[in-house]
């Protein structure tokens, strides 16, 4: 599926957050989150959301994915309102979260058994998502028998194989080395561009944020509020093949860093 | 979209030699551990055989009573004797099977038998009881201290009502088997539905799954390890129990035995019912633990 496709034949699977308020209760205490928070994810989007920890970005990710309700406010996606977990918003968590009982290609196949799919076809499917993310070998190993990076990767497959109409990731890279995690971001990147699909990040690392992003976000400490919200757009006019490192030092790369550093730090990061 | 496609060829998708190196890593470590194992089994076997040759140097140079402490080879003559059809006493014509009209091994599948039954039962409705408690909040409540009370409680303390209830034959103690082995396998599953990770819930209702995927794809396997563990205590416990259990009436039975030939001061056969007894509940160990490397190998690594 191409790019442009997805955009049309998807423009009304847009998550649309409005004016979600979100508190808990801690040792008596009421506690907010997040406070009236506003913003639109258009598909095709690859949203990263920065912010120093604490500060409610997990929170925001769970509303989304309908772990949590909103204490006010309310979510929705292609217009039907957010009630609890589904197929269509997928998660990759942070810490590796494959079943053990479960080989890797069976845990990848998971989603589309869930829906009934027949089983030569999810197969297939699954095959298709682990060859992408480099795992084609690995595919009768158990999840305990592949290192950080791999499972990581396992867990991207999973979600895609399940065809969501937003992948929601929740700093899937930050247990990982910074070698492996290099990787992972330039191959999840190829992936975005291949696939066209609607990605929410987390991560508290700006360049992280800004390497990945196709547009960035930062969140302030608690209670939560969005303080910056650009487009990333001068990556799309370079070359796909630049090095990470040769990228890292762009003027454009380096001015916005230092831009959302900035706003991290003054909003109490 | 905000950015461009790809019209250059991508990073290569395909694990590189990094990746593959760190597999190796991993492949490596666990045949490390695999040679580590058969080390500790072999200083096992090594502790045994001096044991071994302790007591028969201790027995052989009469250092202790053959009463208090037999030796080696009159224990195995007592094993022996007690497996096969014998003169009642030296020198006499009239032959017994065995001892106390059964064979050894006739005592130890009366004393197994009546595990079976008893901790049968509990390991099909233990876990049963356990998930209702984990997931209904006020049977847990309510049933919680009961099943504590009852898990404080020495078996063998109320092996006088169950006698009076069921009788002195088989069914009390089958029943005091089955009150032994039960609250160990129900805390056990309560402890593992309580403890599943919430991520692991999430993920497969993020996948689409409904309340009973959730059950069969996460809640039983990721109990399942807890539940094995629980019967592995339960058995252990219940093997001492039956033993104890056998004191009353308990003919065939191997604990029968074992106490009815020390009072007999045939001490041989005690010290071969002993290592029996022992035996016997190093191997129903084992058997739980095999059987638990088959059907949940994920345990201990995720």
């Amino acid at each position: 599926m191409s790019a442009a496709a997805a955009e049309t034949s998807q423009h009304d699977r847009r998550v649309v957050i409005e004016d979600v308020t979100h508190q808990y209760a801690t040792k008596g205490q009421r506690v907010t989150a997040l406070e009236d928070i506003n913003l639109t994810i258009e598909p095709g989007e690859f949203v990263c959301l920065a912010g120093p920890s604490g500060c409610g970005k997990t929170t925001l990710l769970q509303l989304i994915a309908g772990f949590l309700r909103p204490s006010d406010g309310r979510i929705t996606l292609g217009g039907q309102e957010v009630r609890g977990p589904s197929a269509e918003r997928g998660v990759v968590f942070q810490q590796p979260n494959l079943y053990p009982w479960m080989t890797v290609r069976k845990n990848v196949e998971l989603g589309p058994k869930l829906r009934r799919v027949a089983k030569a076809e999810r197969e297939a499917q699954a095959k298709t998502y682990l060859d992408m993310v480099g795992l084609g070998d690995f595919l009768d190993r158990r999840p305990y028998e592949l290192s950080g990076g791999m499972q990581q990767r396992a867990q991207i497959a999973r979600v895609l194989t399940n065809d969501p109409d937003i992948i929601l990731m929740d700093e899937p890279f930050g247990a990982l080395d910074a070698l492996t995690r290099e990787r992972l971001q330039a191959e999840l990147l190829t992936i975005w561009r291949n696939t066209g699909k609607t990605i929410f990040f987390i991560t508290h690392s700006v360049e992280e944020a800004i390497f990945l992003g196709s547009r960035v976000l930062v969140m302030s400490a608690r209670p939560g509020h969005v303080v910056y919200d650009k487009p990333v757009d001068f990556l799309s006019t370079m070359d796909a093949d630049m090095p990470v490192g040769q990228m890292r030092s762009l003027p454009a790369f380096v001015r916005m860093r230092d831009e959302v550093s900035n706003e991290i730090h003054a909003s109490g990061g | 979209m905000s950015s461009t496609p790809t019209t250059t060829a991508a990073p290569p998708a395909g694990p590189s030699k990094a990746a593959l190196a760190e597999q190796r890593t991993v492949d490596r470590e666990r045949r490390a551990r695999r040679r580590a194992a058969a080390q500790r089994y072999g200083i096992r076997i090594a502790s045994l055989v001096v044991v071994l040759l302790l007591w028969w140097l201790v027995t052989a140079a009469g250092w202790i009573k053959p009463l208090y402490l037999p030796s080696p080879g009159a224990v195995w003559d007592a094993f022996v004797r007690a497996n096969s059809i014998h003169p009642v006493s030296e020198g006499s014509s009239r032959l017994v099977a065995g001892e106390q009209g059964y064979y050894l091994w006739q005592h130890l599948l009366a004393s197994l038998q009546r595990m079976a039954i008893g901790v049968g039962c509990a390991i099909l409705l233990a876990p049963l009881l356990g998930f209702l408690m984990a997931t209904i909040k006020p049977i847990g409540l309510i049933v919680e201290p009961y099943l504590n009370f009852l898990r404080a409680l020495p078996p063998l303390g109320y092996i006088g009502i169950l006698i009076v209830w069921f009788g002195i034959g088989d069914l009390s103690k089958v029943w005091l088997l089955f009150l032994a082995a039960f609250p160990p396998i129900t805390m056990a599953t309560i402890n593992g539905v309580r403890s599943v990770r919430a991520d692991r819930i999430n993920a497969v209702k993020s996948l689409g799954g409904n309340f009973l995927d959730v059950w069969r794809y996460v809640i039983l396997p990721s109990t399942a390890p807890d539940i094995l563990n629980g019967i592995r205590i339960a058995i252990g416990f219940a093997w001492t129990t039956v033993v104890a259990a056998e004191l009353n009436a308990g003919n065939p039975g191997i604990g029968y035995l074992a106490y009815i030939s020390g009072t007999e001061l045939q001490t041989p056969l005690t010290i071969a019912c002993i290592i029996v007894i022992g035996i016997a509940a190093i191997l129903l160990d084992l058997l739980v633990k095999g059987i638990e490397n088959l059907v949940v190998p994920w345990r201990g690594k995720a």
